[in-house]
C-alpha cells in the first residue's frame, strides 16, 4: 500500500520540554491511524507539525510523497482537519459555516452546494442547517465542527478528539461517519485518548507517551504485548484469606485482585477461562453476585508498557 | 475565494453585534448626545472675541512683522479677539485671574502662548499664532532673499517689505472668517468623527484574530486550508473597512443634514479624510493584532486603550488637544486621532488646503508604514506554538 503520509525523526520542543521526541511513522493509503495517548503525550503537536502549523526543531515530513510546507497548496486542498476545539463562526448559520470554509477548497458553487448537503447529511444535520452554533447542543456542535472540516471530501483527514464531551448519540453519529468517510476511500488519522474508540475505528494503533512512539501495530498485534490474555471479575462479598489464597493457585492465573467485594483475577493464557472459574466458585461454595470475562484492552496494554492508565 | 471569504466575513460582522454596536451605533448615539448637549450653543452662532494679553515687552516688540499682523487680529469688527498689550506678571495674574483665556509672549525667536484651560478660545488662539508666526517667517525670508540678490545696491528696504507682504497674503494659507473659528459645535463633531474612524482599529484587531492560527480556532482551520494567508487577511480587512467606511459616511451625513452641524462647504475632503482615517486605523488593528503576544482578549484591550489614549490626546474628551499638544508635541503629529481631528482643523480655518494635504498624506504614510511592518510579520508560517 501507498505511504500517504510519512513523518522521519520528528522532534518539537518547548523550550527544555520536548513534546516529540524523534518519531518516525507512516500513514497507508485508505487505513483509519489512530494515535492514542494521554492527554499531553503529543499528540496534537505531531498532528499540527504534520499540517505545517508549528515549528519543530528536527524531521521531514512528507504528505502524498511531496514534502509538506505551509504554502503547499496543492497537498492542504486534498486535506481536511477536524480540530479538538470548536472553530466555527457563532454569526453564521450551521449552512452558511459549512459553505464557509467549503469555500476556501471548492471554488464551483454548485459543487459546493452539493457538497455542502453531502456534509450535512453525514453529520446528520440536514434538520439543523439554518440554526446559529449557540441554538445548539454540545454534540450537535461537534457534528457542526466535523462537517466544517470535511465537507470539502478530502482524501487524507485529521480527526484531533473529535468526541470530547458529546453525549451517545452523538458520538455513535461521528464514529459510523468516519467509517463511512473510509469506506469512501479517504485515510485518516484519528487521535484520541479514548482506547475504546480506537479499538472500534482503527486499522492501526500508535501509542504515544511523553511524544515518543511506545507500541504500534494493528489491535490484536498490540493486546499480544500485555501479559495478561483474560480478565475474569466476580462479585464475592465475603473472601476468607486462605480462599483468596486458593485462587492463585488455579492454572495460567498471574494476579488476583480482591477489594470492596469485588474480585479481580489476571489470566496470562485462554480465552475461556469463565467456565473454569464458575466450576472452582461451585466446587469450594464460594457465593457470588455477578461474573464475566473481558479480553485485556489498550489501557491494559499502555499499563503494562507504562505502568500507569491512559487516563492519568 | 476572495469574494467568498469576504461576503462571510461582512455576513458575519454585520452579526456580531459588539462590533457593529461601536463601529456603528455607539458614533450614533454620541453624536446625539452631543446634539443635545450643545443645542443651545446654536443659539449663539454670532461670534464673539475674546480677551487674550500679549507681553510686549522688548523680545517681543523685535519682531515687527509678527507685531503688526498679529494686532491686525484684535482690531476691527471682525476681530478674533480682544488685545490687552501688558507685561509678563500682569499677564500672568489676568490669566489667572480668569480674565483672558490666555496669552502671548515671546521666547527668543519663538512665540509661545499660555493658557491655563482647554477650550475652542485656546485653540483659536494657538492657531493663530501658528499661522501669523508663520507668515512672518516667510515674508522675512522672502525680503532677506531679495535684499541678498541686490547686494551692493542701494534698495528700499521699506518696499520689500511690503512686496514680501503682499506675495505672502497672496500665497499663505488665512484663517477663514470668524463664524468658522468661532464654531465649537463643529470641533467636538470633528472630534467625534475621528474617534469613529478609530474604531477601525478594535475592527481590524477583531479581523486578524480569525485567521490568526495562534489566536483562534478559526484561524487554525483557514491556515490549513490551501487560500493564500494574504487572500484570507485582506478579504477580512476589507469586510471590516467596509463596514466602518460605510458607517463614517453615514455619521458624516447624518450629522451634516439631519443634526445640522456646520462642516464648511468641503463634505468630499472630509469623506476622503474619514476614509483614509479608518485606513490608519485598520492597519493600526492590524498592526497591533500581528505584534502583541498575548490571548485575544488582552489584545482586544490593549487596542481600545490605545485609540482612547490618542481620542484623549486629540481633544476627544474635553479639549485636551492643546494641553498634550504642549507636553508631548510629537504625540499628535503622529498619532492618527490628532492627524484626522487636525486636517478636519485646517480644512474648516483655513482656506488653502496645504495642512489638510500633510495630515492627509502623513495618515497614508503611516498606513503603508504599519501595513509592512504586519506583512513582515505575518509572512512567518509556522508558529512556535499555538
Amino acid at each position: 500500500m501507498k505511504n500517504v503520509i510519512e513523518v522521519k525523526h520528528l522532534t518539537k520542543s518547548y523550550k527544555n520540554n520536548k513534546a516529540v521526541d524523534d518519531l518516525s511513522f507512516n500513514v497507508q493509503e485508505g487505513e483509519i491511524l489512530g494515535l492514542l495517548g494521554p492527554n499531553g503525550s503529543g499528540k496534537s503537536t505531531t498532528m499540527n507539525c504534520i499540517l505545517s502549523l508549528l515549528n519543530f526543531q528536527d524531521g521531514k515530513i512528507k504528505i502524498f510523497g511531496k514534502e509538506m510546507a505551509p504554502d503547499a497548496y496543492d497537498i492542504k486542498s486534498k486535506i481536511g482537519v477536524v480540530f479538538q476545539d470548536v472553530a466555527v463562526f457563532d454569526e453564521l448559520t450551521v449552512y452558511g459555516n459549512i459553505d464557509y470554509f467549503c469555500g476556501l477548497y471548492i471554488d464551483d458553487k454548485k459543487m459546493r452546494e452539493r457538497y455542502v448537503d453531502d456534509a450535512l447529511k453525514l453529520v446528520g444535520l440536514e434538520d439543523n442547517k439554518s440554526q446559529y452554533p449557540k441554538q445548539l447542543s454540545g454534540g450537535l456542535l461537534r457534528r457542526l465542527n466535523i462537517a466544517c472540516g470535511i465537507a470539502h471530501k478530502p482524501s487524507l483527514i485529521f480527526l484531533d478528539e473529535p468526541t470530547v464531551a458529546v453525549d451517545p448519540q452523538s458520538r455513535n453519529n461521528i464514529l459510523e461517519g468516519i467509517k463511512k468517510l473510509r469506506d469512501d476511500g479517504a485515510t485518516i488519522v484519528y487521535t484520541t485518548h479514548y482506547m475504546e474508540e480506537v479499538e472500534i475505528l482503527c486499522d492501526r494503533v500508535i501509542i504515544l507517551d511523553h511524544g515518543k512512539i511506545i507500541a504500534s501495530g494493528t489491535n490484536d498485534e498490540l493486546k499480544a504485548l500485555a501479559k495478561i490474555e483474560e480478565k475474569v471479575t466476580v462479585e464475592v462479598a465475603d473472601l476468607a484469606p486462605n480462599q483468596l489464597s486458593g485462587f492463585e493457585k488455579i492454572k495460567n492465573v498471574s494476579e488476583v485482585e480482591y477489594d470492596n467485594g469485588v474480585l479481580k483475577i489476571s489470566y496470562s493464557k485462554g480465552k475461556n477461562n469463565l467456565i473454569d472459574m464458575i466450576e472452582y466458585l461451585k466446587t469450594n461454595k464460594i457465593n457470588y453476585k455477578k461474573i464475566f470475562a473481558e479480553r485485556p484492552t489498550l489501557n491494559d496494554v499502555f499499563l503494562e508498557l507504562t505502568g500507569k492508565d491512559l487516563r492519568d | 475565494m476572495f469574494w467568498h471569504s469576504y461576503k462571510y466575513s461582512l455576513k458575519a460582522l454585520l452579526k456580531n453585534r459588539m462590533m457593529v454596536f461601536w463601529t456603528v451605533a455607539f458614533p450614533f448615539i454620541l453624536a446625539l448626545f452631543f446634539n443635545m448637549a450643545f443645542a443651545r450653543l446654536h443659539d449663539f452662532d454670532v461670534f464673539e472675541p475674546f480677551d487674550i494679553a500679549v507681553v510686549n515687552d522688548e523680545e517681543y516688540k523685535k519682531d515687527e512683522i509678527f507685531d503688526t499682523a498679529f494686532k491686525t487680529l484684535g482690531e476691527g469688527d471682525e476681530r478674533l479677539f480682544n488685545i490687552e498689550l501688558s507685561d509678563m506678571e500682569h499677564a500672568e495674574e489676568l490669566l489667572n485671574d480668569g480674565k483672558i483665556d490666555g496669552y502671548v509672549y515671546a521666547k527668543g525667536d519663538k512665540k509661545e502662548i499660555k493658557i491655563k484651560e482647554n477650550g475652542t478660545n485656546q485653540t483659536v488662539l494657538k492657531m493663530a499664532v501658528e499661522q501669523v508666526s508663520q507668515s512672518a517667517k516667510m515674508i522675512d525670508d522672502i525680503a532677506l532673499s531679495e535684499i541678498a540678490k541686490n547686494a551692493g545696491q542701494m534698495v528700499d528696504i521699506s518696499a520689500i517689505y511690503q512686496n514680501a507682504v503682499k506675495i505672502v497674503s497672496e500665497t499663505e494659507p488665512n484663517i477663514k472668517d470668524e463664524s468658522h473659528v468661532m464654531n465649537m459645535v463643529s470641533v467636538e463633531f470633528f472630534s467625534l468623527i475621528a474617534m469613529a474612524c478609530m474604531q477601525g482599529a478594535m475592527l481590524s484587531c477583531e479581523m486578524m484574530n480569525r485567521c490568526m492560527p495562534n489566536i483562534t480556532n478559526r484561524g487554525k482551520r483557514v491556515a490549513v486550508a490551501p487560500t493564500r494567508k494574504g487572500v484570507i487577511v485582506s478579504s477580512n480587512l476589507l469586510a471590516g473597512y467596509t463596514l466602518l467606511f460605510i458607517s463614517l459616511i453615514a455619521l458624516i451625513f447624518f450629522t451634516r443634514y439631519i443634526l445640522g452641524v456646520e462642516y464648511g462647504d468641503n463634505i468630499p475632503l472630509i469623506c476622503l479624510l474619514a476614509a483614509l482615517g479608518s485606513l490608519t486605523a485598520t492597519m493600526l488593528g492590524m498592526f497591533l493584532s500581528v505584534i502583541l503576544k498575548t490571548r485575544e482578549s488582552a489584545k482586544n484591550v490593549i487596542v481600545v486603550l490605545v485609540t482612547m489614549v490618542g481620542s484623549l490626546f486629540a481633544g476627544m474628551f474635553g479639549g485636551m488637544k492643546l494641553f498634550f499638544d504642549e507636553l508631548l508635541p510629537f504625540v499628535n503629529k503622529i498619532s492618527p486621532v490628532g492627524l484626522i481631528t487636525d486636517g478636519y482643523y485646517s480644512l474648516y480655518y483655513y482656506e488653502d488646503l496645504t495642512r489638510f494635504w500633510i495630515n492627509a498624506g502623513t495618515l497614508v504614510l503611516i498606513s503603508a508604514i504599519l501595513f509592512v511592518l504586519s506583512i513582515k510579520s505575518l509572512r512567518r508560517q509556522r508558529y512556535d506554538s499555538i
